[in-house]
């Protein structure tokens, strides 16, 4: 009987480089995770606007802006409120339209929530089923979208926070506007 | 002493009793009473189970899990799930089947007495490691810092009766494969892979399996009525984890039996049964660790990636390692024929593994392209759809054969002749479904006739009696399974044939119209729940 034979040293080989692969993508930065829709045209979309069902939030709303903002989120999302700060000082800036997209959430609840913190949005598409959303990529709430031109040139995933606002936001915003 | 502190206390004997017992793996033999060691962790992990359900039920907002995963107005059953439907309490489950699975094993009669130490130690490893992992970076027992009297809830998606139990039993299929790992390793270790090792394994491959098969099929029947895309099966990332281990586990349950048999294949079912649970830990590193973005992940964390990452490199090092030095060894020399049962079980090893194969490609592509070449791509249902389809086409057939085929030698005429009819009934069954009701393309008629061919040769053989004209039990199970695969696999063509799926935009009172049918959007109602309020949408 042999006692060494290369051939069964196979499966380790294998498994060490999937192990050196996994820890390479483990290092990776996941705010780099970029979308799809990174230098498409924005998607498709038709949606009731969240205080009136008659009214409604569709393409054509952010197509011929110069600097539009979509921000996805609920009232029972944690991470929104503290973001929402965040949206409240962006509303300020001159020149960009901030939309809100209102994914899987009780209609009085989102109201609420803005009644309580403010409303940075021209316009807030009410998504119940979370349908819309589907075509935008969203994988949770929050996820905020920078779009120039009706192009979608950025995709932040998860709350945008004060450092990242003025190190990754504010310097983008700053090319287009 | 406050309950989280209890709990610590026992995630520490848990911890401490587990890496005493495997010590045991040192070449230097500590003889220790395994008994107390392998039995401690597990009702330490079970009463740590136990006491986190506690607070969860009685609503204790003094600990974080419970704000952040409960609400006092939450019926007592999404209490109870709130425990595990998260990354922590989960963790713990983990931890408690690991541990399950041990305490069971250790009342096991299975001699040589190194051979049983040896297998506990090793599971024991890999309870010492995900208690560490629980202490250091995932504690359920956190204690809140500031005063918080109400819960944030749990994901109204998340709320549901079957989605409660899914996490439980799909961990004791997905978790128990480590005691397969465990044997293989102490079988290596102790020199002891052969007939006898094969029948003790047997049972706990087939407990394993059936666990797994129904979790992953209670979570596919949620998918479908909950998400009510319509989908039952969606290809996320998570559902590929679940259904990796799964196909390994299916292989090594088919190659477990020939080894029993015929002691053939040594080396090639410890390869299967290291595969099968490292498949396991590779998913859970995936889903854990944040880098693969799904409706399953939990919250991300790098540290907890990292940590995950050492762990699985120690554990799939040590055993593979092992493998490829012992692995020479174990193999008898014993030719095998073409035409044989085992050569058919043998091709249905090889299809499994294909089939796994393209899963797993399909799940780490686009963490490749994401890291090489900084593009970001997502694989479809298309791409599985069309490398499965020959595959499964092969898998049927050999589902067909193996079973009629006899161990060791066997004629292929003997073989056609006893499923021939069968296939001809089938073959006119769909032909006539074809040209009276619809009509079928060549690969569904093909399809189809297969599915029913396994259904109806499973069925003729799983009422084969015995002599004592009672129904063979092993046979029996087989062919319910194999029926189940025939069934899956028909209802699956089916759907994917009939189903039509139309995306409106609608408003109360709207008519749509699909084909013949006319649906009218009469009301959107809302029902008074106990803690969500459902949306009804009501159609004619």
């Amino acid at each position: 009987m042999k006692k060494f034979n290369i051939k069964y040293f196979i499966p380790v080989s294998i498994v060490i480089l999937f192990l050196i692969f996994f820890s390479q993508v483990l290092n990776r930065d996941v705010s780099k995770l970029s979308s799809q829709l990174i230098e498409k045209p924005i998607p498709t979309f038709n949606m009731p606007i969240l205080s009136n069902d008659d009214q409604s939030f569709s393409t054509s709303d952010i197509a011929d802006k110069n600097v539009a903002l979509v921000n996805i989120w609920a009232s029972w999302c944690i991470p929104c409120r503290s973001e929402h700060e965040i949206l409240m000082i962006l509303s300020k800036i001159e020149g960009l339209n901030l939309y809100g997209i209102n994914y899987k959430d009780n209609k009085d609840n989102a109201l609420q929530f803005i009644e309580q913190l403010g409303n940075p949005y021209n316009k807030i598409g009410a998504d119940i089923n979370g349908r819309s959303s589907m075509v935008w990529g969203v994988y949770g709430v929050p996820e905020t979208f920078i779009i120039h031109k009706g192009t979608v040139i950025y995709k932040h995933i998860g709350p945008i926070h004060m450092n990242e606002l003025e190190d990754v936001i504010l310097p983008i915003l700053g090319k287009i506007l | 002493m406050t309950i989280g502190n209890l709990g610590n206390l026992l995630m520490l004997i848990c911890l401490l009793a587990s890496l005493t017992q495997s010590l045991y793996l040192l070449p230097k033999k500590i003889d220790i009473d395994y008994r107390v060691l392998s039995r401690a962790p597990f009702f330490a992990s079970l009463l740590a189970f136990t006491l986190l359900i506690y607070i969860f039920v009685s609503s204790d907002f003094n600990y974080q899990l419970v704000v952040n995963n409960s609400h006092s107005e939450k019926p007592v059953i999404y209490k109870i799930a709130g425990a595990w439907g998260n990354h922590e309490g989960s963790l713990l489950l983990w931890i408690l089947v690991l541990t399950i699975f041990n305490f069971i094993f250790s009342y096991s009669k299975i001699r040589p007495v190194d051979f049983k130490k040896n297998v506990m130690a090793f599971q024991s490893l890999m309870i010492f490691g995900f208690t560490l992992f629980l202490l250091f970076t995932s504690n359920p027992f956190l204690e809140t810092e500031i005063t918080v009297n109400e819960g944030l809830g749990l994901n109204p998606v998340l709320q549901d009766l079957l989605l409660a139990i899914h996490p439980p039993i799909l961990y004791v299929g997905y978790v128990g494969y480590s005691i397969v790992l465990s044997f293989a390793v102490g079988g290596m270790i102790s020199n002891k892979i052969d007939r006898e090792w094969a029948e003790w394994l047997h049972p706990w491959v087939l407990i394993a399996w059936i666990f797994l098969t129904l979790g992953i099929g209670l979570g596919s029947f949620w998918a479908y009525y909950e998400l009510g895309w319509g989908g039952y099966w969606f290809w996320d990332p998570v559902e590929n984890a679940s259904l990796m281990p799964w196909l390994a586990g299916t292989a090594l349950f088919h190659c477990v039996i020939i080894l029993e048999k015929k002691n053939i294949l040594q080396s090639w079912t410890i390869l299967l049964s290291i595969l099968t649970f490292s498949l396991s830990l590779i998913g859970t590193f995936l889903v854990r660790s944040g880098i693969l973005n799904s409706v399953h992940t939990f919250a991300s964390d790098p540290a907890r990636g990292l940590f995950i990452l050492i762990f699985l490199a120690i554990i799939l090092i040590i055993s593979f390692t092992l493998y490829a030095f012992k692995g020479p060894a174990l193999d008898n020399k014993n030719e095998m024929n073409l035409v044989s049962k085992e050569s058919a079980i043998l091709a249905n090893n090889w299809l499994l593994l294909s089939t796994l194969f393209v899963v797993f490609l399909g799940t780490l592509y686009p963490l490749g392209t994401d890291l090489f070449l900084q593009k970001s791509i997502s694989v479809g249902p298309k791409y599985y759809i069309l490398s499965l389809l020959p595959i499964t086409i092969l898998l049927l057939l050999t589902m067909i054969v193996g079973p009629n085929a006899k161990w060791q030698n066997d004629k292929i005429l003997n073989i056609i002749l006893s499923i021939n009819k069968l296939f001809i009934i089938s073959l006119a069954i769909i032909f006539g479904f074809s040209i009276y009701f619809a009509e079928l393309q060549l690969t569904q008629i093909t399809l189809l006739t297969l599915c029913l061919t396994l259904i109806f040769v499973s069925i003729k053989n799983g009422l084969r009696v015995n002599h004592g004209y009672t129904i063979i039990k092993s046979s029996l199970g087989q062919s319910l399974a194999h029926i189940g695969f025939g069934l899956l696999i028909l209802s699956v063509v089916g759907n994917a044939t009939f189903a039509q799926e139309k995306i409106f935009q609608a408003k109360v009172n709207d008519t749509l119209i699909l084909d013949d049918h006319m649906f009218k959007f009469n009301s959107v109602e809302q029902t008074e729940g106990k803690t969500l309020m459902p949306l009804q949408q009501l159609f004619i």
